[in-house]
């Protein structure tokens, strides 16, 4: 009697309690996952919020082929600091090299041809022409005599007129004769001519000029640190061919005394910065990283967005103001190329100024 | 005189255990069919819930629910993040692609792609490997549970049959090659197109090209700051939606609910219930009291006043209700119990015993003023006659 | 001995009572004079349809006369509302039914201890006075029995029993005997002499059965919606 009273409130209140146990665990949904790393908190009450990149001091110089060649030597590696000036890498100048062989005997030929202009007259010559001069005047006398021989004798019957003309002929033929043989022999004596000699001294010049533009050029690609830096990246490898005009830098130069972090500002926030502004990098993935940056300067230009994404096929969408803010590279760990999460305060909100 | 009238109820054994089988009745298919419509809507949010980092969604202003995709422009995650009141914000994408799995399968899934540094929105449990995996190159997360109906080898490698996904096989999305690094499990949802988790830039690399990729901004509230004002404020700012995630849950909901007619079909099966309900009640209570009302005029006659009849008949109808929902719900509670996890969208929220026990007492209240009628027009005197 | 005006439980002057109106309507009692005094049993004696039951209707509280003057225990209760006059009734009138009513699905115990949960009393101790009351009317074995466990005979004690637990001052009774044989109607009566009878309290027993007469200390005759003569049968 009294089981079968109790019975079915019983079986009531125990489906009751079944109800309650169905709600409360059909109502427990899935924790969620917390995040490996958490997102990078806003540090100020308003804020600017941009998409950073981490630069060197110096920005990121690019050391590019001077012109296309062949690597043969590399001598720097990744993370070497180099001093300016300091041997980066060397192009193959073999043919270079050749080509100054060829202007070097072209500037030792000129010289010698100078050397030949200078050394004129010839010692050989001078005995025959002043032979030849001897014998000219010998003639002379004897056409002299011969024409005073003539001239004693009274008869004019002995001596014909016409004997005697001739005589007086054979004398001015035979100073004639002299006088070229002496001209010669001066002209001999008096040696090249100074036209010849500036043409020679000229024919030198070029070729030494030549020489040292093709010294040059070699020196040229042997590629040398433009500032004084830290190497941080070598993509030059001994034997490659190196283009003049490629994109890719063969060596990547930056000054890491103190970072530079450039940071992309949507042109629509763009209003609200203020130059000078009080700003804080988290590193990306750990947030806790995080340092505050000290204001450089703001690149006046805006310029369309670069993605960080890297994907080519991208497009374009906005515009932003590109800002520079530095910090200590000591402050956290972190790497030039690597993107940071930024807030720059922006204490004004809203509103003109 | 309560106990008495539920003496005299529980004495009629035949009459009490059909009412209470007709409101058990009644309330089973109240409660069941309320639990599964219940079930349906929550699954509809069940992705919102899972990803319960975020106290707020920012989304194209036109995207309805959770499978609508309408991407923004990145640069509005930028904006988000400089909004007052935002304590952070990542990017979260969403798409459907195409998969090919290695035995030549083909099918659609749900690719969702997490902020690289943080992962932040991942799935809620890890069955195998773990979320960090992710990070690995061409890695995906896939769902341990679909394999028995989306991302599985129908056809099966070489001679093996078909089998379940595991880590380490390669699955081609949209012709892209990536590695299953890692399976987890997730609240079933309304939609049935398995999901795969993998990065946001590995998201954007395999899915097709768009001039727009940024799905969802996940973003979490400052403490001290109520979610709604900065929700409002992000919109204001950014011309675009920011929901809390129970306004997004609810606004997804209601979207599905109007757009599948779910809400009319389960409606018609409750109100069936409830009228089945009113009538079995109506009809078995209102029997019971004819058939004592002998009784009751007796005691009118010595002296019970009609308030104590009213007491004794509510007493009696109540008593009736309690043990018919008590018997129904525990019914509805244990088949809810079994079919969890099931296909079947069983949810049984606090709404459904709770509006389920008012409808079976409305039900009750009903049949007992159809009855009480005569009790009260009862004349005393009629105990006089034979 | 107290005086006949101190004995008077009922006094009734040109009682009479009307159901319906105009052409449909019964007259049931024409103008009824009664007294019924403490102390005794009086019966209400007639054919069917006399008015015996319309009467005892009014006397109980359980019908308004139409007309005529009527005291009960000193009360006129017509001029009571519906809800103090059945608070009334459960103090002052006891009632055994002609179908005695008793509940199903009650245990004997139980259906005797209605009328004292109606006037309030917590269950436990309403339980324990009617099984004191069950074990007077001599079923003290019976008290968990269901009526339908029990014999006719037992039935109308149980019935008496509920009609006087409470102690009421007036006991009205239907046909007492009607449903039952001789001897038991014997018995029944018998107890009722015995255990209802009492100095402050006035019995009404509605009967046609005559046999039974022999226990009635006035016997009211009636007809036709009066009350025709009043005989003190003469006592054994």
């Amino acid at each position: 009697m009294k089981l079968r009273t109790y019975a079915l409130p019983a079986v009531a209140l125990l489906g009751m309690v079944a109800a309650v146990h169905t709600v409360r665990t059909s109502d427990r949904h899935l924790a969620a996952a917390p995040p490996i790393a958490p997102p990078s908190p806003s540090p100020f009450e308003r804020q600017i919020a941009g998409a950073g990149i981490v630069e060197a001091r110096s920005e990121n110089v690019a050391v590019a082929a001077p012109s296309s060649g062949v690597i043969v030597g590399v001598s720097v590696t990744e993370g070497q600091k180099v001093q300016r000036g300091d041997l980066l890498l060397r192009l193959d100048s073999r043919s270079l090299e050749a080509e100054l062989l060829q202007r070097r005997a072209e500037l030792e030929s000129a010289r010698s041809e100078l050397a030949r202009l200078r050394a004129q007259p010839r010692a050989e010559d001078l005995p025959p022409a002043q032979a030849r001069v001897d014998a000219s005047r010998v003639a002379v006398e004897d056409a002299q005599a011969r024409l005073a021989l003539a001239e004693a004798v009274t008869d004019r019957r002995a001596i014909s007129t016409e004997e005697l003309s001739r005589r007086t002929f054979a004398v001015k033929s035979a100073q004639a004769e002299l006088a070229t043989a002496e001209a010669e022999l001066a002209k001999l004596r008096a040696g090249a001519w100074a036209s010849d000699l500036a043409v020679a001294e000229a024919r030198i010049a070029v070729s030494k000029a030549a020489c040292e533009r093709i010294e040059i050029e070699i020196d040229r690609l042997s590629v040398k640190a433009p500032i004084d830096g830290t190497c941080l990246q070598v993509s030059a490898r001994v034997g490659e061919f190196a283009m003049s005009g490629s994109t890719t830098p063969l060596v990547l130069l930056g000054d890491l005394s103190r970072l530079h972090v450039r940071i992309d500002i949507d042109e629509s926030d763009a209003w609200r910065f203020r130059p000078g502004s009080a700003a804080r990098g988290f590193l990306r993935g750990n947030s806790e990283l995080a340092t505050e940056l000290e204001f450089v300067r703001v690149d006046p230009y805006v310029m369309p967005k670069r993605s960080l994404t890297g994907d080519t096929l991208e497009r374009i969408d906005t515009r932003v103001l590109q800002v520079i803010y530095s910090f200590s590279a000591d402050a956290i760990p972190v790497y030039v190329g690597q993107q940071m999460d930024v807030f720059v305060d922006s204490p004004s909100g809203r509103g003109k100024q | 005189m309560i106990r008495i009238a539920l003496r005299m109820l529980v004495g009629d054994r035949l009459k009490y255990l059909g009412l209470v089988a007709g409101l058990a009745f009644a309330t089973l298919l109240i409660t069941q069919q309320g639990s599964i419509f219940a079930g349906f809507t929550r699954r509809s949010g069940s992705w919102i819930r899972d990803t319960a980092q975020a106290d707020l969604w920012i989304m194209d202003p036109q995207v309805e629910f959770t499978e609508d995709r309408k991407a923004m422009l990145d640069s509005a995650l930028l904006k988000v993040r400089g909004v007052e009141g935002i304590e952070w914000a990542v990017p979260l994408y969403k798409s459907y692609v195409q998969a090919r799995l290695q035995d030549g399968t083909r099918v659609v899934v749900r690719m969702i792609g997490l902020d690289d540094a943080t992962l932040t929105g991942g799935p809620p449990i890890m069955e195998e490997g773990s979320l960090e995996l992710l990070k690995q190159d061409r890695a995906i997360l896939v769902d341990a549970r679909d394999v028995d109906d989306g991302l599985r080898l129908r056809r099966g490698m070489d001679d093996e049959g078909p089998r379940e996904l595991r880590v380490g096989d390669r699955i081609d999305l949209n012709e892209h090659e990536t590695v299953v690094v890692g399976t987890f499990r997730r609240t079933r949802e309304f939609f049935w197109d398995p999901v795969v988790y993998t990065t946001y830039t590995r998201a954007l690399r395999m899915a097709p090209p768009e001039r727009k990729s940024l799905g969802y901004v996940l973003a979490r509230v400052k403490s001290g700051h109520d979610p709604r004002e900065v929700a409002r404020r992000v919109e204001e700012t950014t011309r675009l939606r920011a929901d809390t995630s129970e306004d997004y849950e609810n606004r997804s909901m209601d979207f599905i609910l109007a757009k599948t007619g779910i809400l009319p079909n389960f409606g018609i099966t409750i109100a069936l219930g409830f009228v089945i309900g009113v009538l079995i009640s109506g009809q078995l209570l209102y029997n019971f009291i004819l058939e004592n009302q002998r009784a009751f005029a007796a005691m009118k006659a010595m002296g019970a006043s009609n308030m104590l009849l009213l007491r004794m008949v509510f007493a009696q109808v109540l008593f009736a209700a309690f043990i018919g929902f008590g018997i129904g719900v525990g019914v509805t509670a244990v088949v809810g119990l079994l079919l969890h996890d099931s296909k079947l969208a069983f949810h049984m929220a606090w709404q459904v015993p709770v509006f389920g026990g008012i409808a079976i007492l409305v039900c009750c209240l009903i049949a007992a003023a159809i009855s009480i009628r005569r009790v009260m027009r009862l004349e005393p005197a009629v105990v006089f006659k034979g | 001995m107290t005086t006949t005006a101190q004995r008077i439980a009922v006094s009734c002057r040109g009682v009479t009572k009307t159901f319906g109106e105009g052409e449909n309507a019964v007259h049931a009692l024409r103008g009824v004079d009664l007294e019924v005094l403490l102390g005794q049993m009086t019966m209400l004696v007639g054919p069917s349809g006399c008015g015996k039951t319309t009467l005892i209707s009014v006397i109980a509280g359980i019908l308004n006369r139409s007309a005529g003057e009527c005291t009960v225990l000193g009360e006129d209760t017509s001029s009571l509302p519906d809800r103090q006059r059945a608070a009334w009734r459960g103090r002052n009138v006891g009632f055994v039914f002609q179908a005695l009513n008793l509940v199903p699905t009650l245990t004997a115990a139980e259906n005797v201890a209605i009328p004292l949960l109606i006037l309030g009393v917590d269950y436990k101790s309403a339980l324990q006075r009617a099984a004191v009351m069950l074990e007077r009317v001599g079923l003290g074995g019976r008290i968990k029995s269901l009526p339908a466990q029990l014999s006719g005979g037992q039935q109308q004690r149980i019935a008496i029993a509920r009609a006087l637990v409470h102690e009421p001052r007036l006991l009205v009774c239907d046909e007492p005997t009607s449903a039952l044989d001789h001897e038991t109607g014997h018995k029944v009566m018998q107890l009722l002499r015995e255990v209802a009878s009492r100095e402050d309290r006035a019995l009404i027993v509605v009967t046609h059965d005559s046999r039974i007469f022999s226990f009635a200390d006035r016997i009211a005759h009636m007809d036709d919606g009066h009350v025709e003569r009043i005989e003190t049968p003469s006592r054994a």
